[in-house]
């Protein structure tokens, strides 16, 4: 028997040791890039063991890019600023105006809630670029145009219908009678709201906000058709390593690295709220 | 000294001293090689401004849309030259070529009036021109009152010139009567041999003449070079992977996009020498093109030849330019070769790639932005570029007779400037203008993908081609 489990044990081992490897194996594969210059990544076979260079960072951190056609420079940290700005203020922007509204699609019934609640799930429905050129039509005429305001506007369309629709599910699975009971005490239905409805949703708060963060971060046309070069967020001011004289591997791997930080950091921070709010949304009783 | 030094650089730009010449007395002066630069520059500038208002539009704020490319990173390390030329004040956005023509193409349809002026390649001009974005250039370049005497229009390479002009009707010819200039050609690319000279010695090979002997060298160099494969060329299932050495060699071979036939278009991929052309271009690349020849652009393409991966490529001589220097572990060791795909032809017919600068029509600024673009294009911003950065290869012909720029290619380039005086009487733009184009040669992509992965015979492959081709025609009204 204690044999069996042994073998058990190793065989589970084993198994999960080729899943890891399989998951992590490319970002394994880019941190060791991102230590290499581009002659040791492009070798026939790959080296594994190579005398590592800090030099991507640093050309990521100067801004100055060494290609065969010269210097270039490459505002990769002023990409990234940008895509930090954009995706919090949004989130933010959305967290403010998507929680109340949840709120009320979840508690009240109101005339032509649904469609109003759908018409926002729409947004997510239209290809970016069907409605980007009208857009930017109108941005020009309300002057909005190249501004961070302008586009936190518009992130609005990712960030604000996902907030909206995974938050009203978890206030509809919170029983109201908590909250009337809070009110029978003679407290308002604000307070209500902030001390009762949005700890209860807190999960689903984080959850949606993560995500809604996420969808964000990687959103690449609406600065890149909206915007000048200076409001570019990371996710176009990668392929500026993509140059005419060549692909700077080891840079693009150092973008990714310091690119999925603020990510990272945030998905760890929130885990234990995001498993649970996904989790607990995931099934409605 | 330094007064002295001026003077040096006022006979120089007067053609009075030589550049060695100047140099020479400059080190004599204890002025560094660096400074005797820009101060040549700046006479430069100052003597092209003789004869002409620069300053007319002083004060003027103008922004242009860039590609990163080295022909704009050169063009902005002597932007300040043109700002002291003029007084006009130039702002610029650069944007990733992966996104840059949807970044263009986005500002011009909504009739955005934040950019004056922006790079372009001569086939786009196909799509942005007939839909009235941009301005006809030839009410600048002819008018003697906006267009400074020293610009010298006829020095930029004739087909060049006629290879960025359309007269809007699909079927005919870049160039043709009528024909408005949609753009001014800034640096082109022509589609040779670059090969890697150390691996070409070691097998003992020499450059292939035609296409029969490319096939022979590549699948020689597949089978003995122990890892290169032979033979880079493109792959990807995009207009860009006709544009290059595979329009070159067809047009060698007789070939042709499309026919005239009563006014309307009729594809011509399923003719006689169209065949014969891609029996032999797909069996190249299935005996010795890369493994993953249907991801392959640009970028790989180039980074193969730099990094020793393959022995050859037949694609834009700039690409093999560029790879020769850099961190490239081939750098040095590449050499280039004209190439004319047809036994016996007596020329190259390189297709060509311009990168030029066009107008926007929804400009406020049109006058300010013609003076940057005549400055842009000029003499000496382009002799400068060629000499000092890498707007290679130049527009004018009186660049490509300066013996500082010939010096330096004939030291680091071998056999650049030879391919080059063998191909470019011949080289334009062999396509057939018309509207679809994008779509059209994306389809022929596909087609090719399916011969090279033998899901289709290739006679078969070209026939079906042809009759999707003239199906969208028809549809479209061109047909």
């Amino acid at each position: 028997m204690a044999r069996t489990d042994g073998l058990w044990r190793v065989l589970r081992g084993l198994a999960l040791a080729a899943v890891l490897v399989f998951f992590l194996f490319p970002i394994a594969w880019i941190v060791l890039m991102s230590f290499q210059t581009n002659e040791q990544i492009l070798q026939l076979p790959p080296r594994v063991v190579f005398t590592p260079t800090l030099a991507n960072y640093a050309a990521l951190i100067s801004g100055k890019l060494h290609t065969a056609a010269g210097d270039l420079d490459v505002p990769f940290l002023r990409n990234l600023g940008n895509s930090v700005l954009l995706s919090t203020a949004s989130v933010a922007l959305s967290l403010l105006l998507g929680v109340p509204a949840a709120y009320a699609f979840a508690r009240f019934r109101f005339r032509l809630g649904e469609n109003i609640a759908f018409t926002l799930l729409s947004f997510r429905f239209a290809p970016p670029l069907l409605v980007l050129l009208p857009l930017s039509l109108y941005f020009q005429d309300l002057g909005l145009s190249n501004t961070y305001v302008g586009l936190i506007w518009v992130y609005q369309l990712i960030c604000l219908p996902l907030i909206l629709w995974i938050v009203r599910g978890y206030f509809e699975d919170a029983s109201p009678d908590v909250e009337y009971a809070y009110r029978v005490d003679g407290h308002s239905w604000w307070r209500a709201f902030t001390r009762i409805a949005i700890p209860l949703a807190g999960p689903g708060i984080a959850a949606a906000g993560l995500l809604a963060f996420i969808f964000a971060w990687n959103n690449f046309v609406f600065a890149l058709i909206l915007a000048s070069a200076d409001k570019q967020p990371v996710t176009v001011g990668a392929l500026a390593f993509v140059t005419a004289s060549g692909i700077q591997y080891g840079q693009i791997a150092a973008a990714i690295m310091l690119s999925i930080l603020p990510t990272l950091a945030l998905a760890l921070y929130a885990q234990r709220w995001l498993v649970e709010g996904l989790s607990l949304g995931a099934v409605k009783g | 000294m330094h007064e002295k030094a001026k003077d040096l650089c006022g006979a120089f730009t007067a053609g009075r001293v030589g550049r060695r010449e100047l140099m020479r007395r400059m080190a004599a002066l204890g002025v560094a090689a660096a400074t005797a630069e820009v101060m040549v520059n700046a006479a430069a500038t100052k003597a092209m401004a003789a004869g002409f208002d620069w300053q007319a539009h002083k004060g003027t704020a103008i922004k242009l849309l860039l590609n990163k490319h080295p022909y704009a990173d050169a063009m902005i390390a002597d932007l300040d030259n043109f700002k002291s030329l003029t007084g006009i004040d130039v702002a610029y956005d650069v944007f990733p070529e992966d996104v840059y023509f949807d970044k263009v193409t986005a500002a011009l349809s909504s009739r955005s009036t934040e950019y004056d002026a922006f790079m372009t390649g001569a086939y786009q001009t196909w799509q942005y021109g007939p839909a009235g974005w941009l301005v006809d250039l030839n009410e600048y370049v002819k008018d003697p009152a906006r267009t400074a005497p020293k610009y010298a229009w006829d020095d930029i390479l004739p087909n060049l010139r006629a290879s960025t002009s359309w007269s809007g009707k699909p079927g005919e010819a870049p160039g043709g009567p009528g024909a408005k200039q949609w753009a001014v050609p800034w640096g082109f690319e022509l589609n040779n041999l670059s090969y890697n000279q150390t691996l070409f010695d070691k097998l003992k090979l020499a450059p292939p003449k035609d296409l029969p002997g490319m096939l022979e060298t590549a699948a020689k160099i597949t089978r003995d070079a122990g890892g290169p494969y032979g033979i880079g060329v493109r792959g990807s299932r995009s207009w860009a992977t006709i544009h290059p050495g595979f329009l070159s060699g067809y047009t060698s071979y007789g070939g042709r996009d499309f026919t005239i036939e009563g006014g309307k278009l009729k594809a011509a991929m399923a003719s006689p020498q169209s065949k014969e052309f891609t029996r032999l271009w797909v069996k190249m690349i299935q005996d010795s093109g890369p493994k993953n020849w249907a991801t392959y652009t640009w970028y790989q393409v180039g980074t193969d030849l730099g990094a020793g991966a393959s022995g050859m490529i037949f694609d834009a001589d700039i690409l093999g330019y560029f790879m020769n220097g850099g961190d490239n572990k081939e750098r040095g060791h590449l050499a280039y070769a004209a190439f004319a795909a047809k036994p016996g032809a007596a020329t190259p017919t390189s297709n060509v790639w311009i990168w030029s600068l066009a107008m926007s029509n929804a400009s406020k600024k049109k006058d300010a932005a013609w003076n940057f673009m005549q400055w842009a294009t000029g003499t000496d911003h382009l002799m400068f570029g060629a000499r000092k950065k890498d707007m290679v290869n130049p527009i004018r012909a009186s660049v490509w007779k300066d013996p500082e720029f010939l010096d330096r290619m004939k030291q680091g380039y071998p056999g650049y400037i030879e391919q080059y005086n063998a191909t470019a009487p011949e080289a334009k733009i062999y396509f057939t203008p018309q509207p679809l184009f994008f779509n059209l040669t994306t389809d022929w992509a596909a087609a090719l993908q399916r011969m090279v992965a033998k899901e289709v015979p290739v006679d078969e492959g070209l026939d079906k081609l042809a009759e999707q081709i003239n199906r969208q025609l028809k549809q479209s009204g061109l047909g």
